[in-house]
């Protein structure tokens, strides 16, 4: 039997859970997957430990028991963690070594590598990961195997990306409750990007949008490493909230009016589209219209906002140019009506929906994009703990 | 406690210790500074010297390397402890770029910070042709910088110097520049004027301000106040590209012969370049004997993206002017923030982004 390995997704609008093993030819199946909508959960930070405790527990309890259903009983007893949320950031790092002899061999490499790995992070920050980029010797860039090469000083670059350690504890302790051991934390933006990204966008660049409900991350690539990432806390929840405030309606009202009626792009319509109704909220309240096309302004207002910040913050780190191969938008909003039209103009790229590529068992999904990240962090388990599967955990947990 | 002991002047690196002497020089007597590097012979002559890292790297400075720098501050926090002791306020002066000013400020910061006492940074970027590698040093840790101070001010060396400048001595006339804005800096907070900007109240305007920008010009003659708000207006330093609200501290420093039209001239010229303005704090300083028949003026923006704004009512309590654009958070208000009403606001640019966004565009709907 393949190793089986889980990855969790504690989101603002929704928890998921879901189980992969290897499906031959370098690719993976997600074998069982539930979601249900999170609570106690705000701007992708827990606020109520025992919510979220139960949300997990939830999708724990459902995904085990779908896999019974397809005949193999298994008992999950750990999984790797997306998160997100706009506590993560990413910093620039480097190692650098002396290549005494003149040529670069193996000790050079793991010097390097060793010192870019070694850098301290703030205080009150927890390294989620440490992502090499190129190699310069002497001034030399872009090197990605320096091995054999001459010079005299190695450097590796790399990104730190880190996170607010009290945020994730919170993340972990809720999982805990839950039985769950957390084996791994990872930034769901890179997982995202790892499970939509073509090879050749990698290299021609290319910047990735994780649109969630409580945050925007965003990763961009050029020359196959990641040059940036970072988060944006506003997300789809923002969205809701500017609905619900410009037509008092509820949120689940809101949150309806965006899924099923709005577009990013407002367009004057006549006639029966012009309005839109809202279903009163119980027995009482009577059902009433409102202005589609305010609907759209009010949304199109917001996601020019969130394109425009995203923008602002790649043209300071002079990246935009670099951006050859345009836009993917992935998550759990980036399947709102015209928002790559939107992203188009704003951005000023081409634009696509990313869906996960190097993953089956997601046939029949209505929005596989929204399944990015969770996809990310599967791969990742599998590259990173393939001699282990969730049943080590099983046997540990049963006779420790 | 003494005025002089409750602020600290700290340059670090061989170049931040070139700024920390040169406003030591020309402010006189009064200024207490300390200097720390990685590199023993910054030390030389100096009086508040800390070697950093001096087990780590023998006093032979840190080759450029940001990491090695920053485990040697760490080596050496007790001995900064001990000249930080009492300290109410700091401002550290650095030129990112190499090792021990980018990675060794930083530690130096999150000492500071984590001893609860606030910071301003003013750190300035290299030189263009300084090339690739010193440049992304220095990027590298601009916003640790910013993270962990309350105040980051980044000069860009590039903006300092003329074009027309040799070479050789371009270095020189950048961090002259830099020190002689701080030396005005530092006058205008511990000299004492009418609209006082001491160091308790500028540490409640500055505290987690963010980014800022910041110029200082001189000025005499019978216009020296319209041409003091040309010559900011024209500063590269103070160039602000974008709309985004911003927090702004004016420092006036002149003589006896200060007239009032003139302050007024200085504060509404620069609200009016400036573009729209959550808080404007305004200070002056009476310094005849330095000042006489002139005015400097110090500017400080903070483009408020992000962290918290130093609000109007800090302004007010710290004896600013208030001017009639001044809100705390531009669009802020509990009812406006919906469900994200006790959550930490996400703010961009000073806006608070939890609000709707048609509210603060003032987007007109038709219901």
């Amino acid at each position: 039997m393949s190793s089986i390995h889980a990855a969790l997704e504690i989101g603002t609008t929704r928890t998921v859970l879901a189980i992969a093993e290897a499906a031959g030819g370098g690719r993976l199946s997600i074998t069982s997957r539930a979601e249900i909508p999170s609570s106690g959960i705000r701007k992708s930070q827990i606020l109520n430990i025992p919510d979220a405790t139960q949300s997990i527990r939830s999708v724990l309890r459902e995904v085990e028991k779908r896999q019974e259903a397809t005949g193999s009983k298994v008992t999950i007893g750990n999984a790797v963690l997306a998160i997100s949320g706009q506590h993560i950031m990413a910093t620039r790092t480097d190692g650098q070594a002396i290549v005494e002899s003149g040529r670069v061999g193996d000790a050079e490499i793991h010097e390097a590598v060793r010192r870019a790995r070694e850098m301290p992070i703030p205080k009150g920050r927890e390294l989620l990961d440490v992502v090499d980029q190129d190699y310069v010797l002497d001034r030399l860039g872009g090197i990605t195997a320096p091995k054999g090469m001459s010079g005299k000083m190695l450097r590796l670059n790399a990104l730190q990306i880190h996170a607010d350690a009290n945020r994730i504890q919170d993340a972990r302790s809720a999982a805990e409750g839950a039985h769950l051991e957390i084996r791994d934390t990872v930034f769901a933006t890179t997982c995202a990007a790892d499970a939509v990204l073509e090879e050749h966008e990698r290299r021609n660049g290319s910047l990735v949008l994780d649109l969630g409900g409580g945050s925007t991350g965003y990763a961009v690539y050029c020359d196959g490493f990641l040059l940036a990432a970072g988060v944006i806390g506003v997300g789809g929840d923002h969205v809701t909230n500017d609905i619900a405030h410009a037509f008092q309606t509820t949120n689940a009202q809101a949150e309806q009016l965006k899924t099923e009626e709005s577009s990013a792009i407002p367009v004057r319509r006549t006639g029966e589209g012009e309005r839109v109704r809202i279903t009163g909220s119980s027995a009482l309240m009577e059902s009433r219209t409102i202005s589609r096309l305010s609907l759209d302004t009010v949304v199109n207002a917001r996601l020019k906002e969130l394109f425009a910040i995203i923008r602002e913050r790649l043209e300071d780190q002079d990246l935009v140019h670099r951006l050859h191969a345009g836009a993917v938008l992935t998550g759990g909003g980036a399947g709102m009506k015209d928002l790559p039209r939107l992203a188009e103009q704003e951005l000023g790229m081409s634009v696509r929906i990313g869906r996960p590529i190097h993953m089956d068992g997601l046939d029949g999904e209505k929005a596989p994009w929204a399944f990015a990240a969770i996809s990310g962090a599967l791969m990742y388990a599998h590259a990173n703990y393939e001699d282990r599967s969730i049943l080590d955990d099983i046997f540990g947990r049963f006779f420790k | 406690m003494s005025a002089n002991r409750s602020m600290l002047l700290i340059g670090v690196g061989t170049a931040g210790a070139q700024i920390a002497r040169g406003v030591s020089r020309a402010y006189g007597e009064g200024l207490r500074y300390v200097i720390a590097d990685t590199d023993a012979s910054t030390g030389e002559g100096a009086g508040d010297f800390i070697l950093l890292g001096g087990d780590r790297l023998s006093g032979r400075g840190s080759g450029g390397d940001v990491a090695m720098a920053r485990l040697a501050a760490e080596d050496s926090v007790q001995a900064l402890d001990s000249k930080i002791e009492g300290v109410r306020m700091a401002v550290v002066v650095t030129c990112l770029g190499g090792g021990t000013g980018g990675g060794a400020t930083l530690e130096i910061l999150n000492r500071l910070s984590s001893l609860g006492i606030p910071s301003i940074a003013f750190a300035t970027l290299p030189f263009l042709f300084e090339g690739d590698e010193r440049q992304r040093n220095a990027r590298g840790v601009m916003s640790m910088i910013e993270d962990a101070s309350g105040a980051a001010i980044f000069l860009p060396l590039d903006k300092l110097v003329s074009g027309e400048d040799v070479m050789e001595s371009a270095m020189k006339r950048a961090t002259d520049s830099v020190a002689s804005g701080v030396t005005l800096f530092w006058r205008l907070v511990e000299k004492p004027g009418y609209l006082k900007l001491d160091a308790d109240r500028l540490r409640h305007l500055i505290s987690g301000a963010g980014r800022g920008r910041f110029a200082a010009v001189t000025a005499q003659g019978p216009d020296r106040a319209a041409q003091a708000v040309d010559m900011l207006i024209r500063s590269e330093t103070l160039a602000i590209a974008s709309a985004a609200p911003k927090a702004v501290l004016c420092g006036v420093l002149a003589g006896d012969d200060l007239r009032l039209s003139e302050l007024g001239q200085i504060a509404d010229g620069i609200q009016e370049a400036f573009g729209k303005q959550l808080s404007f704090a305004l200070g002056t300083v009476n310094d005849e004997a330095t000042f006489s028949g002139r005015i400097a003026v110090v500017v400080m923006i903070f483009e408020m993206d992000g962290r918290a704004s130093s609000s109007a009512d800090d302004a007010k309590a710290a004896g600013g002017h208030r001017h009639k654009r001044s809100k705390s958070v531009l669009g802020a208000g509990p009812s406006k923030r919906g469900r994200f009403n006790n959550a930490e606001p996400t703010t961009w640019r000073g806006e608070d982004l939890d609000v709707p966004t048609f509210i603060r565009r003032g987007i007109n709907l038709d219901f």
